[in-house]
């Protein structure tokens, strides 16, 4: 039996009011690659960032080679033996590879940094990696992949006895990831426990020896690879009920309002191709890092599309244009509304009007009263919670503010609404309301798309669900067909439709 | 040979050197006047208070900062090292109250900046005028003269060694040594990640707030030391002494290859910038061009020097790399 190197017991973690973890557990041993799995939010991200020493837990215990890991401090846990390699690892672009791994423990000989000796102990870890990098070139330019091979080096370097590896393969190209598996079995083989992370059940089978899957903050089981199958994982990763039930109305289904055809970017999305009809909510789902966001950025002009055509109403819309998108009637709430969607220091009133002014200004001005006015309408419909009109939107709950940003492009009376995660962050009872309000606009006639992770979201709110692998459109789903396990199967390339 | 050949053209200094000594060459055969141990010593001479702050200005654009208010310290410096000889206070004593001075300014620069996380533009603009208006106050319109200054600043400010006057000499060898500093220290390589990317800088374990407030008080230290370099070179000090220098000697330091991004350049390499930029406002002298015409020139050889480094850092871009089949 190998040594037991790393265990969490009874992790319990808040961020306000949101429990990211509870009940959260996970034991490695010596010389294994250990798959992590779990939906997006299932607190995997929560537990990695602990033993990266960036989160303390509120309770629980971990411990380390049979000593209790402090926690906190991402120096101490890197001493203590913790290397956590990012998706896209942060190196220094204007320093060689080698300083990049020595960094802050260049080697001293006579007081001066031995830039030779660095150099060469560098070039020795990239070699014993199977990686052969010249470690006097500077790190500025280097690919994601080359530079998760000077991170792991880094780990080696300090004598890591545990390597996360948090979704490392999401950004590499498929020889890359042979590489990669290379690197990390000669690690295993040198004894490290390595810890991988990917929403990639392929992957995760061809590699891990073990698997552990969280769900909802918690672990819902580990076992040895060669004891289960992709569909018990899949099962244990969604095996959630529809709890809440999200208020979706019957519509009439109307004309197409939005058409996208072979829509292409390069390093991003390709052959992308649907249709939005009025009355209708067309959910894109799939894995952060698919491209869904990037399409409906394309869709409304935030950044230009390379190749494809988006009609709206049968007229094509210009590439890369916000404003031409919005003169015709489409509406973006964008996906961080902290800093694309609101003006935070600026009243509720403001901010409900700002894409109104044309509609409300006299002359020059813009008299606040007519803000008000068309903010209080809105607040009422939302039934937003709030103290005063006139304070600043950052006092608002996430939620809340979730509802402004909604109100103020509803309130240009779009035909086309993109909403792309619309409630992530935000209370259980918002939710419901945000739901309720979207599902009240397309019964009405309005076109929506929308972007989600998280497949309740996605079941009970839309007609049409298509889901996005890698950049492609990889499955459409009917309402009535779309099942959490299907999806997922779809997303992580289990199944290919 | 090829791989030398990279190796040395990568260093940023070289294209800077090879200007400086294409603008010498090039203005010494047009009008051999510049050329002679005259015209070499008002190019170094000019350019010594300049190059010893840029030296100092150097350390801190490496970390993404700035220090806009070298030019008063310095300028205040020389006055209080003239006003306490003038009351017969000995040399080093005046030294060392220019000193304090540069570090005090420094403390309370560093401080704002590394533990209450002001940005340093904003910080050390205002210390500019803060140290600019004090000055003004105690110095009430007096000019020390000649005569006042300690009599070694005087002697220094005229001797030369093999027609290099002493003051270059000083600030070269303030150069070298600091770019030895920068260049072994492993704290001082702690600057150059820090300025190459700050958040990282952190998670990797640097005492980031540490390193930026000793790097302002070195800053400072050099801003007292340069009053005395002032004092010796125009042999007298007044309310306007180092008046706008700030910027001739940032001008140095990014002409001479210290990103203002931060994470790269060297002391040694601010210290050709100052040279180049001296040398080019004599060489338009020497060719008989106007003298209005000189902060022009200087000018766009500033927007010049960023504008190609841009260009030659885009044309090394991380490669994005997206799995489309499976």
């Amino acid at each position: 039996m190998r040594p037991v190197v790393l265990t969490i017991e009874g992790a319990f973690k808040r961020f306000g009011g949101v429990h990211a973890l509870r009940g959260a557990e996970l034991t490695l041993v010596a010389g294994e690659i250990h798959g992590l799995l779990g939906e997006n939010g299932a607190g995997k991200s929560t537990l990695l960032k602990t033993l990266a020493g960036v989160h303390r837990l509120d309770s629980g215990s971990i411990t380390l080679n049979g000593k209790p890991f402090e926690q906190g401090s991402t120096r101490s846990a890197r001493e203590q033996g913790i290397a956590v390699i990012y998706q896209e690892p942060s190196l220094f672009p204007d320093l060689t590879l080698a300083e990049n791994v020595f960094v802050g423990r260049q080697p001293i000989k006579n007081g001066r940094v031995d830039w030779s000796a660095m150099a060469e102990e560098a070039r020795a870890l990239f070699v014993q990696l199977g990686v052969p990098l010249n470690p006097y070139t500077r790190a500025r330019g280097l690919s994601i992949a080359d530079q998760q091979i000077v991170e792991i080096a880094k780990a080696l370097s300090i004598k890591a006895t545990v390597i996360v590896m948090d979704e490392p393969t999401a950004a590499l190209s498929s020889k890359e990831v042979e590489r990669l598996f290379v690197v990390a079995r000669t690690l295993e083989a040198q004894g490290c426990a390595v810890v991988f992370v990917s929403h990639r059940l392929d992957e995760v089978f061809e590699l891990c020896t073990q698997i552990t899957v969280m769900r909802d903050g918690a672990t819902v089981a580990s076992a040895a690879t060669l004891d289960v199958t992709e569909a018990d994982i899949i099962q244990w990763m969604v095996g959630r009920e529809i709890s809440d039930l999200f208020p979706k109305f019957e519509t009439s289904i109307g004309d197409v309002v939005l058409s996208v055809k072979d829509l292409a970017r390069e390093g991003q999305f390709a052959d992308i191709s649907f249709d939005v009809h009025a009355g209708e909510i067309v959910a894109l789902a799939g894995l952060v890092g698919s491209g869904r966001s990037e399409v409906v950025r394309a869709i409304f002009g935030v950044d230009k599309y390379d190749a494809g055509s988006v009609r709206i109403n049968g007229t094509e819309l210009a590439n890369g244009s916000p404003s031409a998108s919005m003169a015709v009637g489409v509406a973006l709430v964008p996906e961080d509304r902290r800093q694309q969607g609101l003006f935070m220091s600026a009243s509720i009133a403001k901010n409900s009007a700002v894409t109104m002014l044309k509609k409300i200004k006299h002359g020059l001005t813009v008299k606040s009263s007519s803000e008000i006015a068309l903010a209080k309408t809105w607040a009422e419909t939302l039934s937003l919670k709030f103290n005063d009109l006139n304070d600043p939107v950052e006092r608002l709950s996430g939620g809340n503010q979730q509802k402004v940003v909604l109100a103020k492009w509803l309130a240009t009376k779009p035909k086309l609404l993109i909403v792309d995660e619309p409630t992530r962050g935000i209370d259980i009872g918002t939710k419901a309301e945000v739901h309720k309000l979207l599902s009240q606009q397309s019964q009405q006639g309005l076109a929506v798309l929308m972007v989600s992770s998280e497949l309740p979201e996605v079941l009970g709110m839309a007609d049409r669900i298509f889901v996005m692998r890698e950049g492609h459109i990889v499955g459409e789903f009917l309402r009535k067909d779309a099942t959490p396990e299907a999806i997922i199967a779809v997303a992580t390339g289990a199944v290919t439709v | 040979m090829r791989a030398l050949v990279d190796r040395v053209t990568a260093i940023r200094e070289v294209p800077v050197f090879i200007a400086l000594v294409l603008v010498v060459v090039v203005t010494g055969i047009a009008n051999p006047q510049f050329l002679s141990a005259s015209g070499a010593q008002d190019i170094f001479l000019g350019v010594a208070v300049v190059a010893t702050l840029a030296v100092g200005q150097s350390v801190i654009i490496v970390m993404r900062h700035v220090d806009l208010s070298v030019g008063s310290t310095a300028g205040f410096a020389a006055y209080l090292i003239g006003n306490e000889s003038a009351r017969n206070h000995g040399l080093i004593y005046c030294l060392l109250v220019a000193l304090a001075l540069g570090l005090a300014v420094g403390a309370v620069n560093g401080l704002l900046v590394a533990y209450l996380k002001l940005p340093s533009l904003v910080v050390t603009l205002g210390s500019m005028y803060v140290v600019r208006g004090i000055f003004n106050q105690i110095a009430a319109g007096n000019t020390i003269n000649d005569s006042q200054a300690p009599k070694f600043l005087g002697f220094v400010g005229r001797n030369s060694i093999a027609h290099i006057p002493d003051l270059f000499i000083f600030a070269a060898i303030l150069a070298f040594i600091v770019s030895l500093i920068m260049h072994s220290a492993r704290s001082a390589r702690d600057l150059y990640a820090m300025g190459s990317n700050p958040p990282a800088s952190a998670l990797v374990g640097i005492p980031v707030a540490r390193r930026t407030f000793f790097a302002f008080l070195a800053s400072g230290a050099v801003s007292g030391i340069a009053g005395a370099v002032l004092l010796s070179r125009f042999h007298s000090a007044d309310a306007n002494s180092g008046l706008g220098l700030e910027l001739n000697v940032i001008a140095a330091c990014v002409v001479g290859g210290v990103a203002i991004a931060g994470g790269v350049g060297t002391p040694y390499g601010a210290l050709i910038g100052a040279l180049l930029l001296q040398s080019i406002t004599l060489a338009l002298g020497a060719l008989g061009v106007s003298q209005f015409w000189q902060q022009a020139v200087n000018g766009t050889l500033l927007i010049s020097a960023i504008s190609l480094d841009r260009y030659l850092s885009s044309r090394i871009k991380p490669t994005t790399i997206m799995r489309v089949s499976s």
